[in-house]
């Protein structure tokens, strides 16, 4: 017993520093971080089904790193370090930090902001420059992007929070388009009544926005028709891979053709081009 | 074709045909609705399946917790209430009830999904679609397709207002059914600045009908009741 008393109460370093302050000190910080893992797992769990996995996910990081620096708070008068006293060390610390970790900090910030802007959310199909792809997790220095084709990215936040962010599911709803060309004897109303009646058929073709289906122009070929669908947002994709095909099937069915590129040759009488045609064919 | 079935059982109505048999120790459970087909193996031997109408938005599949109801126009006069019966599209749950446990095994439906937004595509919010006529008494209806909604509208207001859109959450909603109807009881109280809120009634319109097991459990507070807010008008 009186080998423990004098172990712990050996002297570490100066300042009446002793082993048991030290133990103290590494118990709380080791409590602090299995009882904020504990909570904000609780937190998350509790909240599944109440909240989007986005908020749940901050919240629960916000509840984990309060716990930490509540605990670290806690411990650290045990290794004799006067809070008081950590502001001014506070303030040179953070002069050092900012010179030595300018990038560290401009990414945390970044985070922080967009946290509080929210222009994302976990689960978000999104485009940052050239990577497009799904958000997975948006810590605090780096935001995580599944790109479609499976792909691990990691985007520093300062990047993201400077780049133009292209949020395709922000909206709840979004329209896409297609350009139909038809022949010109074929008959353009009716193509608008068949593409009309694909479009009505499928569930996810929002009735309201209305769809928009109108002779857009002239074209050398064909007959351009504008088809234009809101979807919801979540869908947009399936929908609009679904129709097209659909509209392509039905006009053909109802003897309206999609024509190939074509350019019909005329020749005057007389200039002995016809027999070269003719030899052609 | 609703109620409560011990299986092996074989349950065949117009287009629709739901089937659990015995096959080499397996419990298969088969459903038909027209071109819509759904094979499962389930394990309880001593199970049953439950076939009830639910929440019709969860075809083709759950994108939304909320229902519109488009109806021709209403005009009510200031300070008036009036009951209408409207319909609504019907989607059938299979529920496997095993001990004390009961789980949803399947939803179809014959009526064909719609959906639409209600509101802007920044903020407002994806809804199923269903079309209805105004009925003064309740409608004959096929409760395999459609269910039977009656919807007390009341204007509080010193205006004249014209409706012809209700949107119903979802979470609230109280099905009731028997061999002949579906049915559902709900309001919409018409609000100043062309708002509304709707909201329903846990009681049935039809006697002898039953409750439907609740997909969506609305969490309601006792005292105030749970309403959805139309915040983007009537009209």
């Amino acid at each position: 017993m009186d080998i423990v008393n004098v172990f712990l109460n050996t002297p570490v370093g100066t300042d009446n520093l002793y082993v048991i302050d030290v133990i103290y000190f590494v118990i709380i910080i080791i409590a602090t971080f299995i009882l904020a893992a504990f909570i904000s797992k609780k937190i998350k769990k509790g909240l599944s089904g109440w909240m989007p996995v986005n908020d749940r996910e901050m919240t629960s990081k916000i509840v984990y790193f309060s716990i930490v620096a509540i605990g670290i708070l806690v411990a650290l008068p045990h290794l004799h370090v006067e809070l008081s006293g950590l502001l001014i060390a506070g303030g040179f610390l953070s002069i050092i930090i900012g010179l030595a970790g300018q990038t560290v900090i401009a990414n945390f910030f970044s985070g922080l902001i967009l946290f509080f802007e929210q222009p994302i959310k976990i689960g978000d199909n999104i485009g940052v420059g050239d990577t497009l792809g799904t958000v997975e997790d948006i810590r605090i220095l780096s935001t995580i992007i599944k790109t479609y084709d499976g792909i691990y990215t990691r985007i520093p936040n300062q990047t993201l929070f400077t780049s133009n962010i292209t949020n395709y599911v922000a909206h709840v709803a979004r329209r896409f388009e297609y350009s139909v060309g038809i022949r010109y004897s074929d008959d353009a109303d009716r193509a608008i009544e068949v593409i009309w009646e694909v479009i009505n058929k499928h569930p996810f073709a929002l009735k309201n926005p209305s769809p928009s289906i109108y002779v857009d122009e002239l074209g050398d070929n064909a007959v351009v028709l504008i088809v234009r669908i809101w979807a919801p947002s979540s869908e947009w994709w399936d929908v609009r891979t679904e129709l097209l095909w659909k509209i392509k099937i039905a006009l053909e069915e109802n003897g309206i053709q999609i024509p190939f590129p074509q350019r019909t040759l005329w020749f005057p009488e007389g200039t002995g081009h016809e027999e070269s045609a003719d030899s052609i064919n | 074709m609703y109620g409560t079935y011990r299986y092996p059982c074989a349950i065949e109505e117009e287009s629709v045909s739901v089937e659990v048999t015995e096959e080499n120790g397996l419990f298969i459970y088969r459903r038909i609705c027209g071109d819509d087909t759904r094979e499962l193996v389930i394990s309880p031997r001593d199970g049953e399946l439950i076939i009830n109408p639910v929440e019709p938005v969860n075809l083709p599949k759950n994108i939304t917790r909320f229902l519109e109801i488009e109806f021709d126009k209403i005009v009510m006069s200031p300070e008036s209430e009036d009951t209408y019966y409207l319909t609504f599209p019907v989607e059938i749950g299979v529920f496997l009830k095993s001990g004390k446990s009961v789980s949803l095994l399947d939803v179809f439906s014959q009526a064909a999904s719609k959906y639409s937004l209600y509101g802007s595509p920044k903020e407002g919010v994806v809804v199923r679609w269903h079309k209805s006529v105004v009925h003064r008494k309740m409608p004959e209806i096929d409760n395999l397709r459609e269910g039977v909604m009656s919807l007390k509208i009341v204007n509080p207001e010193k205006e004249i207002v014209e409706l012809s859109i209700g949107i119903f959450d979802s979470y609230g909603m109280k099905i009731f059914y028997n061999d002949w109807y579906v049915t559902m009881s709900a309001e919409i109280k018409v609000l100043p600045k062309d708002e509304a809120e709707t909201k329903f009634f846990n009681a049935p319109i039809v006697a002898g009908t039953d409750k439907t097991i609740e997909l969506y459990y609305g969490r309601e507070i006792p005292v105030v009741g749970k309403f959805y807010k139309m915040n983007w008008g009537y009209q």
